[in-house]
């Protein structure tokens, strides 16, 4: 008498809380997912292609618009990539800054997720509270390199620029309305019953299938691998950071919460680290204007905050350009797990998974 | 339709084709060594002969001979760079590897830090296999796997890179295989799930198409889109432009004919099917 | 009072109709006004400040103007207030799409429905005891007649107004069902199923009032619940409050509630398909409905519109300063209050998931408005 039919319905690629243009088709069964399937490109600019075309100094620009979240940590894992393709010895003074900014730019984009992720489950404050706090980061990039979002903060074999006078305050005053704001956060939501409900045991993702499907970063972390880049291979001037790796056992969305709290945490301390132990010197190698390139390959991973992100290099002999630029984003391999987050997830779980991933589809879809 | 270009229409657009195969490896980098050398050498023997015909000149001329030519100091030790040459190595995992595989491992080498080891094209499932299984290896994730397209290769087309990653022992690997054009490599995603969308992407971007992979179908570009964009033939749009003066087209109008001209609007362009 | 013709009554309905819809257009884009400055306020921003437009044409001088009294400190914060009239204009003349597919008739009554639903609740509520103003005498027909409070002051009130305030459901659902597309008709389902959930706990936590007054008459209830209280009766009334202003926020869909238009989950839920004034009656009474459920939790659980609650008037000689007599004010007090908490929680809340919002009614709210219920007999039984 009543025939039952599963309803296809297309999350995206215009709706509101799938962080770009990523699409879902997700089947119901009323408000139950019965199945996910994640379609992605809808971003797609060819970055790999154009960097292939250009000379090896000018690929920079186009790692900032891949995850326009933590342009930083982009830019630094090319620059270390390339520097690691010539063999390039990058002075002390210029590590330690990278480093400093990379852990901003974590902060900024651990803020950006915060925000994003409690405003889709429907804390609208947060989402506010974030972006104030986030404002003085994005300060001291713009005091630093001229630019908020897009910061092209790195060389090859340094930086352009030392810091600029009355930079450690800033950092300082930035820290300071971070520290609160956090604590705020914490407030609002770490024993709101509502957020609890809706994030405890919520798309969870085990630490095999976190292996088998090569997630990385906080959600890897959050399942209860001590996996992080910055310890296991070490690079910029982490190795002379002290710094924990929160990890989480419960793989579930508040786990994934509190590790990135406890992250944002840590950054600070990096940073204040940084501050302190700052060292003189220049801040860029002696390298030639041209580049010229001989056969060679490398791979370099490092953590970004969303997870690894790594750059496959092939340079031919004589080039001036890559011969062949590989992106290895996190998101990527990120939102494929995606499915199996959602077994037995209502649509407004779909949200909350597509949210704790921390998806930008600039990065995913290059 | 299939990408063809005439170079009379966009002559900027023409695409020069590698003529070398940069692969890199022992091999390659101890023949590159001897044409470096080589290369020095003529060059050498050149100057010293122009040096000679310009010293009988001056001398014929009865004017001040020039300056006898110097060997010029190698470049790179002004700067703080030094060439990652790769070499033999002794890592464990390597000669692992090399005992479980034998005769299917082609070359295994270290450069920059990163072992790699390049496997017969049929072999590569064996070694994923080994890789993820055996107690020594245990590289229990797959970070990334992409491929590059040699158009002048002899006797292969494209190289696959798998980068696997031991979470617990923090180490990394690089397994390579070359395959010509039409081969079908088998899926790693038998072993690893997390290369499906790579692979996917590897499809989309260069063509190579994966045997057993669950959804073989594109994933960056449109299911409709033609061609291969990351194999380099494939041009990068927007050359045949460059003639065009971006002060006096502010409306576009310019470039919008040029590329008409280049037929860019056709590429891509069919009608939509009636539902 | 003497005896009016029909003629004369209806009259007078008509002149308590147009005095009610006045009413309600000033306090309905005022709260919308408030929600904006209250969460910017909540989240340490501005609110509005402007009409969002240029500074050239009608907008432009608005603009202009209000920035020119900004000097004024009080009138510097209200100076984002002429933007509301440019919202209602904005939607009064943007286009009204109709997807191709959709049903035409349900579609374009659908908004009438919740619309009309929402408006007729208010002829049950009486704003004011007794004669609101008498008219002046020269006017003929009705001349020297008295304008009651109440439009329709019904034995039944009670009934009633469940009744017509569960009709506004129909305006969501058919709404939903009748554009025809995936997320709206996902919104429509979730808000059939709250709505109807809802409903329940809220008029067994209605039914403390009643039993403790004894009354379904609306204006006897709030007398009796203001001044003919026992002390122990303040005890269900207030866990009948707390159930009653829960369902209250689930029944105007408000924040924590708010499933059948979760935009970041349905994108706008129910009218994502609707534009223009179509939206804009959806969205006006949405706020009706708030103003409706802060209304009559001012009237059953706290003393009617215009006393004390908590039959607190009885402590309060006559002749105190402003809150000695029964005063318009008050009721404005109340309402802003409770106007307040809701856009207090909206700034402070997360949004439940679909199957906990049904556990909340039906495992947490319904047992709990059962016992009270009991309670309250208890108290009028012994009291």
């Amino acid at each position: 008498m009543f025939k039952t039919q599963v309803m296809e319905i297309n999350m995206g690629p215009q709706h509101p809380s799938t962080h770009g243009v990523l699409r879902l088709k997700l089947g119901l069964d009323g408000e139950n997912v019965k199945s996910c399937y994640p379609i992605i490109g809808y971003l797609h600019r060819g970055v790999e292609k154009i960097c292939e075309n250009k000379a090896f100094f000018q690929g920079q620009v186009w790692t900032d618009r891949m995850d326009y979240c933590s342009a930083v940590s982009n830019n630094l894992g090319w620059a270390e990539a390339l520097e690691k393709l010539f063999g390039i010895r990058v002075p002390r003074r210029a590590r330690y800054l990278r480093t400093m900014l990379n852990e901003l730019n974590r902060l900024n984009s651990h803020l950006v997720w915060l925000g994003t992720h409690a405003m889709d489950i429907g804390a609208l404050s947060v989402f506010l509270y974030t972006w104030r706090d986030r404002e003085k980061i994005l300060d001291v990039f713009e005091a630093f390199c001229g630019s908020r979002l897009t910061t092209t903060a790195m060389r090859i074999g340094g930086l352009q620029e030392d810091v600029p006078e009355g930079f450690e305050k800033m950092v300082r005053d930035a820290f300071e309305s971070v520290r609160i704001g956090i604590q705020e956060y914490e407030t609002l939501l770490s024993e709101n019953r509502i957020w609890l409900k809706r994030t405890v045991g919520i798309a969870k993702l085990s630490a095999d299938d976190c292996l088998a499907y090569g997630v990385t970063g906080p959600i890897l972390r959050a399942a209860g691998v001590a996996y992080d880049i910055r310890k296991a291979h070490p690079y910029a001037a982490y190795d002379e950071m002290k710094f924990e790796i929160p990890t989480r056992t419960e793989a579930d969305t508040y786990a994934r919460y509190l590790v990135r709290l406890e992250e944002m945490r840590q950054s600070i301390h990096i940073v204040e680290q940084c501050l302190e132990g700052l060292p003189e010197g220049p801040v860029m190698a002696k390298i030639p204007k041209t580049l010229k390139s001989e056969v060679g390959e490398v791979y370099h991973p490092t953590e970004a905050p969303k997870g690894e992100i790594g750059f496959y290099v092939v340079s031919e002999k004589g080039g001036v350009n890559p011969y062949r630029f590989h992106i290895r984003t996190p998101g990527f391999l990120n939102v494929q797990a995606i499915p199996l987050m959602l077994q037995d997830a209502l649509v407004a779980d779909v949200v909350t998974a597509v949210g704790t991933l921390d998806v930008v589809l600039g990065e995913i879809d290059r | 339709m299939s990408y063809v270009y005439d170079p009379k229409s966009a002559p900027n657009r023409k695409i020069e084709m590698p003529r070398t195969a940069p692969v890199p490896g022992l091999a390659a980098y101890a023949a590159d060594m001897k044409a470096t050398a080589a290369a020095e050498e003529a060059k050498w023997q050149k100057l010293c002969a122009d040096y000679e015909t310009a010293k009988a000149k001056a001398e014929s001329e009865g004017k001040e001979p020039p300056k006898p030519p110097v060997r010029a100091a190698s470049k790179s030790d002004a700067y703080e760079m030094q060439w990652p040459v790769p070499k033999e190595s002794q890592d464990q995992d390597l000669r692992r590897l090399r005992e479980l595989l034998g005769g299917h491992v082609e070359e295994s080498f270290e450069q920059a830090g990163e072992i790699v080891c390049q496997v017969k094209k049929e072999a590569i499932l064996d070694a994923l296999t080994h890789c993820h299984q055996d107690a020594a290896l245990r590289y229990e994730m797959l970070s990334d796997m992409t491929a590059t397209h040699y158009p002048a290769g002899l006797g292969f087309a494209f190289s696959v890179v798998y980068h696997l990653t031991s979470v617990r022992r923090c180490k990394r690997l690089r397994l390579r295989i070359l395959i010509p054009e039409k081969f079908e490599p088998e899926s790693a995603t038998q072993i690893y799930p997390a290369a499906n969308w790579p692979e996917r992407e590897v499809y989309d971007m260069l063509g190579i198409r994966f045997k057993k992979h669950p959804d073989m179908t594109r994933i960056l570009c449109p299911e409709d889109w033609e061609g291969y964009p990351l194999r380099k033939e494939y041009p990068v749009v927007g050359l045949g432009q460059r003639e065009i003066n971006y002060r006096e087209d502010r409306s576009g109008i310019l470039q919008r004919k040029a590329m008409e001209a280049a037929g860019h609007f056709e590429i891509n362009a069919k009608p939509l099917k009636a539902e | 009072m003497p005896e009016m013709t029909p003629v004369q009554t209806l009259l007078i309905a008509i002149i308590q109709i147009v005095l009610v819809i006045a009413f309600v257009f000033v306090v309905v884009p005022l709260t919308i006004f408030a929600e904006r400055k209250v969460l910017g306020f909540v989240q340490q921003r501005l609110g509005s400040t402007r009409i969002a437009g240029k500074l050239r044409g009608i907008t432009g001088l608005q603009n202009r103007f209000m920035w020119g009294m900004g000097r004024f400190p009080i009138i510097h914060y209200f100076r984002g207030l002429p933007g509301l009239v440019g919202d209602i204009v904005k939607l009064f003349i943007k286009e009204d799409i109709r997807p191709a597919k959709a049903d035409r008739f349900v579609y374009l009554i659908a908004p009438c429905v919740s619309m009309i639903a929402a408006m007729l609740v208010y002829a049950m509520i009486g704003f004011y005891p007794g004669t609101l103003f008498t008219i002046p005498s020269f006017i003929p027909l009705i001349g020297g007649l008295p304008v009651g409070g109440t439009i329709a002051d019904v034995n039944v009130g009670l009934l009633m107004l469940l009744g017509i305030a569960s009709v506004g459901v129909y305006g969501i659902v058919l709404g939903a069902w009748a554009s025809n597309s995936k997320y709206p008709l996902l919104g429509g389902l979730r808000s059939a199923a709250q709505m109807v959930s809802y409903e329940v706990p809220l008029t067994i936590s209605m039914l403390t009032p009643v039993i403790l007054a004894g009354s379904l008459n609306f204006n006897e209830m709030t007398r009796v619940t203001a001044t003919g209280l026992s002390p122990w009766g303040v005890i269900p009334l207030f866990i009948g409050f707390f159930a009653y202003i829960t369902c209250g926020f689930a029944e105007s869909n408000r924040l924590p509630f708010d499933m059948p238009e979760a935009e970041n989950e349905l994108v706008a839920g129910y009218h994502t398909e609707y534009s223009g004034m179509r939206f804009g009656l959806f969205y006006l009474a949405e706020y009706i409905n708030m103003s409706i459920v802060a209304a009559l939790a001012s009237a059953f659980f706290f003393g009617g519109p215009w006393l004390l609650p908590f039959g607190l008037q009885r402590f309060i000689p006559e002749t105190a300063f402003w809150i000695g007599q029964p005063h318009w004010y008050i009721f404005a007090v109340k309402i802003v209050f409770f106007l307040f908490v809701y856009i207090w929680v909206r700034g402070s809340w997360p949004r439940y998931r679909y199957d906990q919002i049904m556990d909340v009614a039906w495992k947490y709210l319904i047992p709990m408005t059962l016992v009270n219920l009991v309670l309250a007999g208890i108290v009028r039984y012994f009291a």
